[in-house]
């Protein structure tokens, strides 16, 4: 956690996994020799399509499975098992049902001891930021696919992690909503400058969000683009922006190469 | 009262009230003997002289007081185990075979061998409604908790819950519907298999009163006995257990999974 000075990166050295499929009866390579370097504060995109290893190497990252070899540093400190140092958004949300808006925000700190007065204004604080001020009384199951990860993402924020790790959080949101959150989620970055890895197959999200996309193809890393289009970034500006329509065809050119 | 829950009682106690005017009817007209059915009049002598004779009160207090300690004692074991059963996959999935027959056994079978192990009395009964209650929660408690998502308790796990709290935060309220539902169903079958013990293994309680009167033919006391084992049955029902199921269910949007 952010203490002291320790620093808020993530370094992946020669990171693999090996699945045993029970049913086939065989060894599945979903993440081949993955290397990584993610500086404090830098938003990186991993992009590739469906089944390359994305979720894969996000959960290996959170800690919620393991990794088969290679190593993951969060700060410096090996990962082993989940822990507060690393905030995920779920793509599924993941929010608890039975506790209202501010409770689920408030339940980081919750965890870490804060008492009930001090966790409530943490919560509203990030509530605030994410535009939720007015739900923060209902709960997840009275609000739209969109509200429900404006929550995900204040939630994880207001425990104030190392790293933010995100997969597919804005895929089950509609188009329009979907354009709202990005620019949303990139405000909230330029506001509190997390280290973040966003994973995604939409290459126009990866571009938009991120400083750096790193392709992903079959579990491997084909390459990694910088992204240095000028911040704030709306898709108004974005649309008709010659830097951003070359960058997305990069990068889209890339992943179906492989 | 709302307006409107007074009207829905309303409908609810019409037919009941339509059967009170027939009986009040119908029975004299006939000229029913007394032995075989007892006049309206009579039954609420009956009910009056057992209110102030305090034998009425004493039969209702034994039954409810068995109920009460047959379901505490039951809810004490069944929702430790079924958490612990429901937190790991093989041993629930070894298990719930097991669970789902004797939920379905549990009950007057138990009887036989209840006043063999206990003798008869308060020991039997309560053994009864234990298995009664203790089968189904037990087993309802499993399933909550088994089907709660995974990413529900990884998110609590990446936001610092440890053991305590995982149990607390998450296995627990994410398996209350469930659980409620348990108690619900549990308790009715409770219910009745008290009233058939109290027939056979005690000389308080509902059901004995019911099973003596009969041997006198005092056919006004066996049937307020029955109009009280209903209402009450359906008080603690309506008034209790209901209520707290559509609160979890409906305030959390939980899904019914049982
Ligand atoms: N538990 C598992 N057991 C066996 N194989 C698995 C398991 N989880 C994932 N895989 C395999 O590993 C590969 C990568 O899966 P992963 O979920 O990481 O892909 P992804 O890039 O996130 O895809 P998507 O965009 O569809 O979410 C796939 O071939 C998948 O079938
Ligand atoms: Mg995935």
């Amino acid at each position: 956690m952010g203490v002291g000075d320790a620093v808020k990166n993530l370094v992946i050295r020669n990171l693999s996994k090996t699945y045993f499929d029970v049913y086939a009866g065989t060894q599945v390579t979903a993440v081949r020799d993955v290397s990584l370097n993610v500086p404090e504060s830098e938003f990186i995109s991993i992009v590739g399509p469906s089944g390359c290893g994305k979720s894969t190497i996000l959960n290996m990252i959170a800690g919620f499975i393991p990794h088969s070899s290679g190593e993951i540093l969060v700060g410096g400190k090996p990962v082993n098992g989940p822990g507060p140092d690393r905030g995920v958004v779920f793509q599924s949300f993941a929010l608890f049902p039975w506790r209202t808006v501010l409770e689920n925000v408030a339940f980081g700190p919750k965890m870490r001891g804060v008492g009930k007065v001090e966790r409530e204004k943490i919560a509203h604080e990030f509530l605030a930021l994410a535009k939720l001020s007015e739900a923060a009384g209902r709960y997840p199951n009275e609000l739209s696919g969109g509200m429900q990860q404006r929550v995900g993402v204040a939630r994880a924020l207001a425990n104030e992690p190392d790293v933010l790790l995100m997969d597919e959080p804005f895929a089950s949101v509609d188009a329009q909503t979907r354009m709202t959150l990005q620019e949303e989620l990139t405000r909230i970055w330029e506001a509190k400058r997390p280290t973040v890895i966003f994973i995604t197959h939409d290459v126009a999200e990866a571009v938009f969000l991120a400083n750096r996309v790193v392709a992903l193809s079959k579990g491997k890393v084909l390459d990694e683009i910088e992204v240095d289009l000028p911040r704030p970034r709306v898709w108004d500006d974005l649309h008709e922006n010659e830097q951003f329509k070359s960058l997305t065809a990069r990068v889209l050119q890339l992943v179906r190469s492989a | 009262m709302t307006k409107r829950s007074f009207i829905s009682a309303l409908w609810f106690c019409a037919p009941f009230a339509v059967l009170i005017v027939l009986w009040a009817i119908l029975i004299p007209y006939f000229d029913v003997n007394p032995r075989l059915f007892p006049h309206l009049t009579a039954v609420v002598q009956a009910g009056i002289e057992g209110i102030q004779d305090g034998t009425l009160v004493q039969h209702i207090g034994a039954s409810l007081l068995r109920v009460a300690v047959g379901t505490l004692l039951a809810l004490l074991v069944a929702i430790p185990l079924g958490v612990a059963m429901g937190v790991s996959p093989v041993v629930s999935t070894f298990l719930t075979p097991l669970f789902r027959f004797f939920s379905v056994l549990a009950g007057i079978a138990w009887i036989p061998i209840a006043t063999l192990w206990f003798g008869y009395g308060f020991g039997a009964i309560t053994f009864i409604i234990f298995n009664a209650v203790f089968f189904i929660v037990t087993y309802n408690t499993l399933l909550g908790v088994s089907t709660i998502p995974l990413h529900v308790r990884n998110a609590a796990a990446s936001l610092g819950a440890g053991r305590w709290a995982m149990l607390t935060e998450v296995l627990l309220p994410g398996a209350l519907p469930n659980i409620v539902t348990g108690i619900r169903t549990g308790m009715g079958f409770a219910w009745r298999g008290l009233i058939a013990a109290e027939m056979i293994a005690t000389n308080v309680g509902l059901g004995y009163m019911l099973f003596v009167a009969r041997d006198f033919y005092k056919t006004e006391v066996i049937v307020l006995g029955m109009i009280v084992i209903g209402v009450l049955w359906l008080l603690l029902d309506r008034l209790l257990l209901a209520p707290i199921e559509r609160a979890t269910i409906e305030r959390w949007g939980m899904v019914q999974r049982a």
